[in-house]
């Protein structure tokens, strides 16, 4: 942390940020599939298990053990971050036993992980509803202290484990949640490729927008601060790349690199 | 990472050697565009490698799959199909509607004849469910016959599955347990998507692990096609579009090939957000520049190599070149701000301004 604030993990972004995060609070990381979310969500975690903070990674999209193998290909050792497997079983279409989650998953480090899915039991299976897992962050941010916390993706929670009526109530009250619990947190949020920006971008203390854009020569990266309260920060949308080290954001660069 | 090939060589080299296996991707693209040939080169490619494959088809009946892929010299006949085609509608209440999941029409491909008829006493439907039903019994019937797995199944297509079955089922959460079923199998299966509609965020597109986009496209009067990877977790890849051609032999992609974007095709590639922002940064720096101008004119220096410049900027963005309309919108910015900077030395400005006001009369 400087000054107060907490780092990114991306030093072009902390610099766009005019410092980093102001600490317990919940940011949004929005963007299209495929321009780097999880990336980003990540390396803020990294940043974080490299100062001896607890960082917690809820996965609501892909399984542990794909995340892990995926981290393989980053010069990075993100083996100390925490993973919590929020993702609901094969649902079952007989009367069978459902599990809430908040009973039965314990977050893991990602080192402890297996390298093959875990299953879906023959006669019971997971659930995962916002409530559960609300009830079971709830314990573990005070049994486990952790100081920052990922949720990908918030679309995940909003499509997968709410219903459809109460989508933006339940949102919004999921977000507070995460702000009175006094954690940083970054929850992902999937954007269409056209459209409509949706709820979440609204609800949260601010918001980190990545951007693809797609030319003869390949996909240009952009990443941009929608919106930052408490704070000023960089009106500019800036180019980043993705390298072996994750992302790059190319915060200083002048009016050529910026346009080219 | 162990990779599965799809066949294609230069799609392959642009997936950095192929899918990583054991996880769902999603092909998608425009009706016509190659999707169902992209994906049975999948196939292919798989049992000419001894390894088990599944098809689930949805779209077309096995009997028009079967004719449709015989022009390209495939030995597909080793290839199970599972014919998921609802039947003709029943408008008859005395018909009993039937799950499609209880009759397990799964079938080597050679063994495909005529289309099926529709019973007249049971019409079968589908649903997500029932597909996932038909496909856990074929997967762990073939284990138990012959102790394999299945390495390669193709769902054709996913659009047709959610668009058939919907009644009172909650699409997104089916499609998600769908894939988690796929990945719990630990087969790398590909779904065919299409693409509706760009501001609907459909589930499997972000919850598949990577997809493969075909585009197509009229120049003059020819159809050009192309490929890109728009997503692909857990690897790099080649992220430009390549041109892509279908002959008798299957798909080509020239992984060196470059393609030619027209502005139409531009934009369905989704620019929408990044527009509006480059447009009110630009604006931002055009305006900043005036006000520059003005001061400068206020100021009795020469600036109009800065004029020429910002008129060059506005130029290109009503071109909508946003990025040339930014480059000399900041150079205008650079130029200007030097000029006010260091206040040239032959004119000096205070003495020669300041007299007027009170100077005459």
């Amino acid at each position: 942390m400087t000054n107060g604030r907490i780092r990114t993990g991306i030093s072009g972004l902390d610099k766009m940020l005019h410092g980093g995060l102001l600490p317990r609070r919940p940011y949004i990381v929005s963007g299209p599939p495929g321009s780097g979310k999880t990336l980003l969500a990540m390396q803020f975690l990294l940043d974080g298990v490299q100062g001896g903070e607890r960082c917690l990674f809820v996965a609501l999209e892909e399984p542990p053990n794909e995340i892990k193998a995926n981290m393989r290909s980053f010069r990075w050792s993100p083996d100390d971050i925490e993973i919590l497997d929020a993702n609901s079983d094969i649902r079952r279409f007989e009367p069978t036993p459902v599990l809430e989650i908040s009973a039965e998953v314990e977050p893991r480090r990602l080192r402890e992980i297996d390298d093959r899915i875990r299953k879906t039991p023959d006669f019971e299976s997971h659930e995962v509803t916002v409530h559960s897992l609300q009830q079971l962050l709830k314990t573990l941010l005070i049994k486990r202290r952790y100081e920052r916390v990922v949720v990908d993706s918030m679309t995940a929670l909003r499509y997968f484990c709410m219903r459809d009526f109460e989508e933006t109530l339940t949102t919004q009250s999921f977000m507070r949640f995460l702000a009175e619990s006094q954690v940083t947190s970054l929850l992902t949020v999937e954007l269409p490729e056209e459209g409509n920006v949706p709820p979440e971008a609204f609800l949260a203390r601010g918001e980190i927008r990545l951007h693809k854009l797609r030319d003869e020569t390949g996909i240009k990266r952009f990443i941009s601060i929608e919106k930052y309260k408490g704070s000023s920060h960089d009106e500019f949308v800036y180019p980043f790349a993705i390298r072996e080290t994750g992302i790059v954001v190319d915060a200083g660069g002048t009016a050529e690199t910026r346009a080219s | 990472m162990d990779r599965t090939s799809i066949g294609v060589p230069g799609l392959d080299a642009m997936l950095g050697g192929g899918l990583i296996s054991g996880r769902p991707y999603v092909i998608s693209g425009p009706t016509g565009g190659g999707k169902t040939i992209l994906a049975m080169h999948f196939i292919a490619t798989g049992l000419t490698r001894g390894e088990p494959c599944l098809m689930v088809t949805l779209d077309e009946p096995p009997n028009e799959v079967k004719s449709n892929v015989s022009a390209f010299g495939w030995n597909l006949d080793k290839l199970k199909i599972l014919d998921a085609t609802p039947d003709i509608k029943a408008h008859k209440r005395t018909r009993s509607v039937i799950d499609v999941g209880t009759t397990l029409d799964v079938r080597d491909l050679e063994d495909v004849g005529e289309i099926r008829q529709s019973s007249q006493i049971r019409a079968l439907e589908v649903s997500v469910h029932s597909v996932q039903k038909m496909l856990k019994q074929e997967f762990f019937a073939r284990l138990e016959r012959t102790k394999e797995r299945y390495k390669r199944i193709v769902i054709d297509s996913l659009t047709a599955l959610k668009m058939f079955s919907m009644q009172g089922e909650d699409s997104r959460i089916m499609i998600q347990s769908f894939l988690r079923f796929l990945s719990e199998l630990e087969a790398t299966s590909v779904l065919v998507s299409e693409r509706l509609n760009p501001k609907v965020l459909e589930t499997e597109f972000f919850l598949s692990r990577g997809e493969i986009r075909l585009h197509k496209w009229l120049e003059g009067n020819t159809i050009r096609r192309a490929a890109s990877i728009e997503k692909y977790r857990g690897s790099s890849f080649d992220d430009a579009i390549r041109p892509l051609t279908i002959s008798d032999r299957g798909i080509t992609v020239d992984s060196n090939g470059t393609v030619r974007l027209s502005g139409l095709h531009t934009r369905q590639l989704g620019e929408g957000y990044l527009e509006q922002r480059i447009v009110e940064e630009v604006s931002t720096v055009i305006d900043g520049v005036l006000r520059g101008i003005d001061d400068a004119h206020r100021l009795r220096i020469p600036v109009t190599d800065v004029d020429r410049m910002l008129a060059r900027a506005m130029l290109q963005l009503h071109r909508r070149n946003y990025e040339k309309a930014l480059k000399a919108a900041l150079n205008a910015q650079t130029a200007i701000q030097e000029r006010l900077k260091s206040p040239p030395v032959p004119p000096p400005p205070p003495t020669v301004v300041l007299p007027p006001p009170g100077g005459r009369r």
